[in-house]
């Protein structure tokens, strides 16, 4: 059995099933941003939404794996306190992948990506039934011992424009379509 | 040592987390990958770690995200059945970290912020170590607590 369909065993929510696993497929890559390409003080705002549902709420926590039931248990997480359904923090990472598929962001998948870090704010919960979407804004990018870093800001809103959360995110990519074209073969193609 | 019932008043500088510890396996690796929606083949895809060696490996590591993700687990164990919250995090991921290793999450309060009821919040340093005592990520977090 193959990487990906060992992975499909492990789907539950709707979104996990429709979301492309395949990030090697050669096609998605001509829609990709290429770190050469990022333009810095571009804002996005992203034309897909994430409609939260507790499946998907649940599903990160699962993955983590967390299993706390303030994660999985709406009576007891308003018990403790919280108003509803909590999500984990890093759920955020979820809806991002979901949104971010291509042009601006679409750094995010890159083969060949480094993650050397990054900052997270959280301003109000994210509850069952909001509809999310995310604001871009390629912040800066270097280059440091011959490694193409760059750094983004994503603004998370619900449908009634409420700031969610904000996240500085920073990561080393491959310099070029020629470079990440290496990666999606197989080939080694960062800095010597 | 920690009162029974965590609060903002109970909680001392220096006081510290119960640590997570966790094996990572390549099964709980696709399982994150399938929660988080990250299925980049260097955590996902063996075969082709042989060769493409993002991290200079032959052998996929965990996510970024999966290693944060645990970090801020030992925050919401200890602080979300009270109430609490995350309201800042920020993690400096220090080396790539190989499936099968075995890692321990840990944290330590080191500042308390009485900025008023609601406001109230705790500063913390974060860790992860793997089994050869090397921090393999680094990182702070506010937490406001009732």
């Amino acid at each position: 059995m193959g990487y990906l369909e060992e992975m499909a065993k492990y789907q539950k929510t709707e979104k996990q099933e429709i979301f492309g696993a395949d990030f090697l497929e050669r096609e998605q890559i001509d829609d990709y941003e290429f770190w050469d390409e990022i333009e810095i003080g571009k804002e996005t705002v992203v034309p897909l939404k994430f409609e939260v549902k507790a499946e998907d709420m649940m599903a990160y926590a699962e993955g983590v794996p967390d299993d706390n039931p303030v994660f999985y248990d709406e009576e007891y997480a308003r018990k403790c306190g919280h108003d509803g359904l909590v999500a984990h923090p890093l759920f955020g990472t979820q809806v991002a992948f979901f949104l971010l598929r291509k042009g601006h962001g679409s750094w995010i998948r890159t083969p060949g990506a480094r993650n050397p870090g990054q900052i997270l704010e959280w301003y109000d919960p994210i509850r069952v039934g909001d509809v999310l979407t995310i604001k871009l804004t390629g912040y800066d990018k270097w280059v440091k011992r011959g490694k193409y870093y760059m750094r983004y800001l994503t603004e998370t809103y619900d449908q009634n424009g409420t700031l969610k959360g904000r996240g500085y995110a920073t990561l080393i990519l491959p310099k070029s379509r020629e470079d990440v074209l290496k990666f999606v073969k197989g080939e080694h193609a960062l800095e010597a | 040592m920690m009162a029974d019932r965590l609060t903002f008043e109970s909680v001392n500088c220096g006081d510290m987390l119960p640590e997570v510890k966790q094996h990572n396996t390549q099964e709980l690796t696709w399982q994150h990958a399938v929660a988080s929606l990250d299925y980049n083949p260097v955590h996902t895809n063996p075969e082709w770690c042989k060769t493409a060696q993002v991290f200079g490996l032959p052998v996929t590591v965990m996510h970024g995200n999966q290693t944060m993700s645990l970090m801020a687990t030992v925050i919401t164990n200890w602080a979300y059945p009270v109430g609490g919250r995350l309201k800042r995090m920020e993690v400096k991921l220090i080396k790539p970290v190989p499936i099968g290793s075995t890692c321990t999450y840990g944290a330590v309060v080191t500042e308390k912020h009485p900025i008023g009821k609601g406001k109230d919040f705790v500063a913390l340093d974060l860790w992860a170590m793997d089994e050869g005592g090397e921090n393999v990520a680094v990182g702070t977090a506010q937490v406001t607590l009732p």
